[in-house]
């Protein structure tokens, strides 16, 4: 611990002394900083528009403060399309033909995955806001961080959730074919089976529009919890369907989708979908930080929706973390910045950004996988209940864990 | 290894199934080879001696080839059709033996349940492709933007009752997007197609298909950068009463909610569905009665047997050529129309369907009326069978974009006329026109 | 006059080849990713354009081609490797003193996960025991066979179909290689996609001039190369009597067949030789972008193929390879957004509408493409003057 304690001094000072290095050397105006988004098909393009309307809010914001060393940044939105051969281009076009310093953003795990390995070859931190794949910082990359939550983590919190419905004996969970949903939906299983539940899982393409059979052989497996592992409207879909086959969220529990916290489009695309839980990443709006209400409002007022989606206050967190890194490292310098973020405590609108282990302070030290490298490690995971028809996601009820817990979740069909 | 990873049921024997498949695939091949070249070499007629020889091998392995080869000249539809539902029984057979307890053999609830989705959707299926083989019988051309009418028939029922005129009645909204789509294949077809009937170009049917590839790939586009990319649906068109058959009974026969409609206890189909496939069928024989019963009809059915017989009657096959690509477009719109109070639509949703109408009009025959509606029918049964039966749970569902194309694979080797497809066996159909 | 487009295509020639080394603005890795991915659509726009434009095979699986010539060099690096100690967990085999080691088949995993045998025997060894991955050059063979021999099979089974059915036979044959890349995510790791290692694993030493794993210069010139490479073959082939019997197949099969042309063969060889290419050319392109997925096989970009060939000129097959680069440039320049009177103008998707016009104009109003007349004309206007010159000159001679 000493040790660290030093290393940290050591930092600090060089991060002081290369702030007055980077007062002598004029930056560019303004500072660019990349967004990763996927803005068109076959991304999660509801996802993808919500995290560019935040990163450019924080954009404002950020500007609005004075700026980064004296110059204000600008943040460079640019379209992974969800497609990893995709998004090494345009981590290739960020860094070399933008010019950005550093990069926040990011939807797609398999997006993650691939696109990070250009940004560390290049020198230039990211700050990864939902991609979920452990491997992207389980490859421990210099320059790779990460504020959303690890997919083995999310999964922890589905089959914990699972779990504590009582009676229950077998759980259907269907995930889509991709790196987000395939190890997550084994973790899951995995994690289910050591409470003694046995489960299914079904596995479809992202593009399927007709999910009948699919339901029919849900039905027959006549499981007592339905687990969507599934992004996008694929999602939306297959809720829908289920309910229409009567085994939707009115007649057993049900967890949908993700993105069924942009609770307008969910209400749109499942009528039938009350009762359905939906994990939330981040705390509820009732304990929201003050830079989170703030947030909150102006992001309402901008898109017009009811809720904020957690994916856009970690895109807001993302770009508003690499500024600050920026200033105290003093320099646009890819390792200044590092540094820096390593030491980083940011007041962010999902609560206080720090990442434990790093180059000071590798996880084994500390016993934890190499998936806790430069990643943040508080983010609250709860699941939410639509208890009401029409409910927008950040008044719905929070049901798990027992530390956010705002009501008891309604089981239907017991 | 790795241990299995799903809990679901594996195939007990599967050698048995994977043993029968092997035995008929190899006397298909060798039937179908075998009395290719004998037909060949007494030249006779082999349109339709692959097909039998496969299913004759298929079915009754050695013998049914043997018999085949000493009746040779004398091969009967009657004779190739019992063959090919020998042939299904078989593989069904063969399946039960080797997976007793999957659910397509041990639940009879879960049968019928598939069996009507896919009977449900292979209806609607199939009247979609009856657009595309409508306009491929008058014009020689698959179109390529089938698909995106189909897209553009459901984004406009959303634009209409939801977005511009709120409230407005659905069936309005219904027939508003018809027109529309009319109005564009209409459009399109007098902007584009035309120099294809002059004799301009040297190959027509290529031509055909790149242009509506470029109108498929312009208006996807189009609707996405004027809607962006979320998804959209719209309410369900009419709520069912609520009502039983016989009334009050203990289990009744047919039930219906607001949401869906209950057979015999044990089938639900939901009402978007069902109020879809009841449309078209409604929908398909005012279409029947337009084409035999109407002049139109009659000069549309005639310019599409013999084009310049036709222009000698006095029926302008350029005014067909154009009523019948529009017609064709707002078939696939309709069918939008109405699954988009199904299905979340965005503008990507017309790839599939696009797909499956194009194995369903090559399985009944390119330009056969009845015949792409009983493939939307069978296609619509397949992938409900392929999505129900496949013992990985893991796959049944990834492959549904596989099934229909596995379907039109063999449809191609074996019978390229399709089932009921005869003159355009040679796919020369529209050169020159 | 004639030799213009000779001169022109020496000329053009020299300047992809001189400019990556004069080329030097800061976006310089940006613009050399652009071209080398218009080399990879040239090299797909002109074999397409060969088999559909001279021979009149309209394919629309030439994309499942080059996915099976990617996968077959990603699947074989991905499961292949050489340890000089067996590892006992894994299928392997005794290779002239080392092991020859099959990786099993684990699908998409996480660090939380199982890992596959090789990285278990790995984590026990330490640094111990060293470990060799196959050659990538090896692997782009092998995927240029697995995409020619997949091609031969098909052109086989094809033959008999023309036209429209040919079109949807090969589509569907493009939708079940995706389907089947897409579920047996055991091996295929789904839409995870498998990551490939670099072109160049060690960096390259040519010249005395090191070049790292993430230089463009060496990528550039290898898929410059193919193109050269494919674009002489083709140009051989069209020159040649084959070239010949080809068109004429194109133009009446049954009449070149009552000539003697057994059409059949040729079909199926131009279906191979076709195919290959763009096999060579997935195998290459994967092993630069290091990853594959099926979303490669995802129908747009089949049609951003044809597009590409029918605006630079179907028939004429360098015309297509220079209408893919131009059209790739064009489409990455035209990425950028703006605003006119206020209105954000989302350039992602407004550029693929105009792209679609404009193959929809080309289609209509400029039936042989925008780049095969020019090169025509100027070939033409030779063509025409020497003519005239020979009649003067007879006049002359006569008078």
């Amino acid at each position: 611990m000493k040790t660290s304690t030093l290393r940290r001094h050591l930092m600090l000072s060089a991060a002081a002394f290369a702030l007055g290095a980077g007062a002598a050397n004029a930056q560019d105006c303004p500072i660019k900083i990349g967004g990763l988004a996927p803005l068109s098909a076959p991304g999660t393009v509801v996802g993808g528009e919500a995290m560019r309307d935040a990163m450019m809010i924080a954009e404002a914001d950020i500007n609005a403060a004075g700026g980064v060393l004296g110059c204000d940044i600008e943040v460079v939105i640019a379209d992974t399309e969800g497609l990893p051969e995709r998004a090494i281009a345009v981590m290739e076009r960020l860094i070399t033909q933008d010019g950005v310093v550093a990069v926040g953003g990011g939807y797609h795990s398999s997006v993650g995955v691939a696109s990070k390995d250009v940004a560390d070859a290049r020198g230039i931190p990211v700050v990864f806001a939902e991609t979920w794949n452990d491997t992207i910082t389980g490859d421990k990359q210099k320059h790779i961080f990460r504020i959303a939550p690890l997919s083995s983590w999310t999964s922890n919190v589905n089959w914990q959730f699972a779990l504590t419905l009582p009676g229950i004996e077998k759980v259907v969970i269907l995930t889509e074919n991709t790196d987000y949903g395939i190890p997550a939906s084994q973790e899951t299983a995995k994690g289910l089976e050591s409470g003694g539940v046995a489960s299914t899982i079904f596995s479809v393409d992202i593009g399927t529009q007709d999910y009948a059979g699919i339901v029919e052989r849900i039905k027959a497996e006549d499981p007592d919890m339905i687990i969507t592992l599934v992004t996008g409207e694929a999602a939306f879909n297959f809720t829908q369907q289920a309910a229409d086959a009567g085994i939707g969220p009115m007649d057993l529990p049900f967890q949908t989708g993700q993105d069924a916290l942009e609770s307008g489009t969910y209400w749109t695309n499942v009528p039938d979908g009350q009762y359905a839980f939906v994990q939330r990443i981040g705390v509820p709006e009732s304990q929201f930080t003050e830079k989170g209400r703030a947030f909150a409002a102006v992001y309402k007022e901008k898109t017009g929706k009811s809720d904020v989606e957690s994916y856009a206050m970690e895109a807001y967190d993302s770009i508003a973390v690499l500024a600050q890194a920026i200033n105290e490292a003093g320099t646009t310098d890819g390792s200044s910045i590092v540094t820096a973020l390593e030491n980083i405590s940011h007041e962010g609108t999902l609560g206080r950004i720090y990442f434990d282990y790093g180059l000071k302070r590798d996880p084994s030290e500390d016993g934890k996988g190499d998936e806790w490298w430069h990643q943040w490690p508080d983010p609250a995971i709860t699941i939410i209940q639509f208890q009401e028809e029409g409910q927008a996601s950040s008044e719905a009820a929070i049901v798990y864990p027992e530390a956010y817990k705002t009501a008891e979740p309604i089981w239907v069909n017991q | 290894m790795h241990p299995k990873r799903n809990g679901g049921p594996s195939v007990q024997t599967p050698e048995i199934f994977w043993g029968v498949i092997l035995w008929m695939t190899v006397w298909g091949v060798l039937g179908s080879v075998l009395l290719r070249r004998r037909y060949f070499s007494r030249d006779l007629d082999t349109s339709n001696v692959n097909f039998a020889g496969a299913m004759a091998g298929a079915a009754l392995g050695p013998i049914g080839v043997a018999v085949l080869w000493a009746r040779t000249p004398k091969l009967s539809g009657r004779i190739t059709t019992f063959l090919g539902l020998t042939a299904v029984v078989l593989i069904a057979a063969a399946f039960s033996f080797a997976d007793p307890e999957n659910n397509c053999v041990a639940n009879g609830a879960f049968r019928a349940s598939q069996f009507t989705n896919g009977l449900i959707i292979g209806i609607i299926y199939g009247f979609m492709a009856l657009g595309l083989t409508l306009i491929f019988s008058i014009l020689g051309v698959v179109s390529f933007a089938h698909g995106e009418f189909y897209m553009i028939g459901g984004m406009l029922v959303y634009y209409i009752t939801v977005v511009w005129f709120p409230g407005v009645n659905p069936l309005l909204g219904v027939m508003g997007a018809c027109c529309l789509a009319f109005c564009i294949g209409a459009l399109f077809e007098r902007a584009m197609l035309t120099p294809m009937y002059t004799g301009k170009i040297d190959r027509p049917v290529e031509y055909g298909i790149l242009a509506t590839f470029g109108l498929a790939f312009t208006l996807q586009y189009f609707v996405q950068a004027l809607h962006g990319a979320s998804p959209v649906k719209v309410q369900r068109y009419i709520d069912f009463p609520r009502w039983e058959f016989p009334a009050g009974a203990e289990s009744p026969l047919i039930e219906t909610r607001r949401g869906n409609l209950t057979l015999f206890d044990t089938v639900s189909i939901s009402n978007p569905r069902f109020i879809a496939a009841v449309t078209c069928i409604l929908v398909l024989l005012a279409l029947l009665y337009l084409l035999h019963r109407t002049w139109t009809g009659k000069a549309l059915r005639a310019v599409s047997q013999d084009r310049e017989a036709a222009a000698i009657a006095g029926i302008d096959p350029n005014r067909m050529n154009m009523l019948a690509f529009a017609l064709g477009g707002m078939i696939a719109a309709l069918a939008g129309a109405l699954l988009v109070q199904a299905f979340s639509w965005l503008p990507q949703v017309g790839a599939i369907p696009a797909m499956r109408s194009f194995v369903i009009v090559v399985l009944g025959g390119l330009g056969s009326l009845p015949g792409a509606f009983i493939g939307g029918i069978l296609v619509g049964l397949v992938e409900a069978a392929g999505t129900g039966c496949i013992p990985d749970a893991q796959k049944a569902a990834s492959y549904i974009p596989a099934y229909g194309m596995i379907v039109l694979t063999l449809t191609l080797l074996l019978r390229p006329t399709g089932l009921f497809g005869r003159r355009f066996a040679s796919g020369a159909h529209g050169q020159g026109g | 006059m004639a030799r213009i487009p000779h001169i022109a295509g020496l000329l053009l020639i020299a300047f992809f080849l001189a400019f990556p080394l004069v080329y030097t603005g800061a976006n310089y890795d940006y613009v050399m990713h652009v071209l080398i991915t218009g080399f990879f659509y040239a090299i797909l726009a002109s074999s397409w354009s060969m088999l559909a434009g001279y021979a009149g095979q309209f394919s629309f699986g030439h994309m499942a081609f080059m996915g099976i010539g990617a996968y077959g060099t990603a699947l074989f690096c991905h499961y292949f490797y050489i340890t000089e100690a067996p590892t006992g967990i894994c299928t392997e085999f005794g290779f002239f003193g080392n092991w020859l080691v099959i990786k099993n088949a684990i699908g998409v995993t996480s660090t939380t996960l199982t890992q596959d045998c090789l990285q278990q025997a790995i984590d026990g060894w330490g640094d111990t025991v060293r470990v060799w991955r196959m050659p990538v050059l090896l692997g782009i063979i092998l995927g240029t066979l697995a995409g020619g021999l997949a091609g031969l099979l098909v052109g086989l089974l094809v033959l008999r179909l023309r036209a429209a059915y040919l079109a949807l036979f090969t589509l569907g044959f493009s939708e079940i290689i995706k389907a089947i890349i897409s579920a047996e995510i055991d091996i295929t790791r789904g839409q995870a996609g498998l990551v490939l290692p670099p072109l160049y694993g060690e960096g390259l030493n040519l010249f005395g001039l090191q070049f790292g794993q993430t230089d463009k210069i060496p990528p550039y010139y290898t898929m410059f190369a193919l193109l050269l490479a494919c674009l002489a073959i083709l140009t051989w082939l069209s020159r040649s009597r084959f070239g010949l019997f080809v068109r004429a197949l194109r133009e009446d099969a049954d009449a070149a067949a009552a000539l003697g042309v057994n059409t059949t063969r040729y079909k199926v060889i131009v279906f191979t030789i076709t195919t290959a290419m763009a096999a060579a050319a997935g195998a290459v392109q994967a092993h630069y972008v290091q990853i594959v997925t099926p979303n490669m096989l995802f129908l747009l970009q089949m049609s951003l193929v044809v597009a590409m060939a029918v605006i630079g000129g179907v028939e004429n097959f360098v015309a297509a390879a220079l209408g893919a680069i131009f059209l790739q440039i064009m489409l990455e320049l035209l990425r950028t957004s703006f605003s006119i009177g206020g209105i954000e103008v989302d350039m992602t998707v407004w550029r693929l509408v105009f792209f679609g016009v404009l193959l929809m104009l080309v289609l209509r109003f400029a039936r042989n493409g925008l780049l095969a007349p020019l090169i025509d004309r100027f070939a033409r206007i030779g063509v025409a003057e020497e003519t005239i010159a020979k009649r003067k000159a007879r006049q002359e001679a006569q008078s």
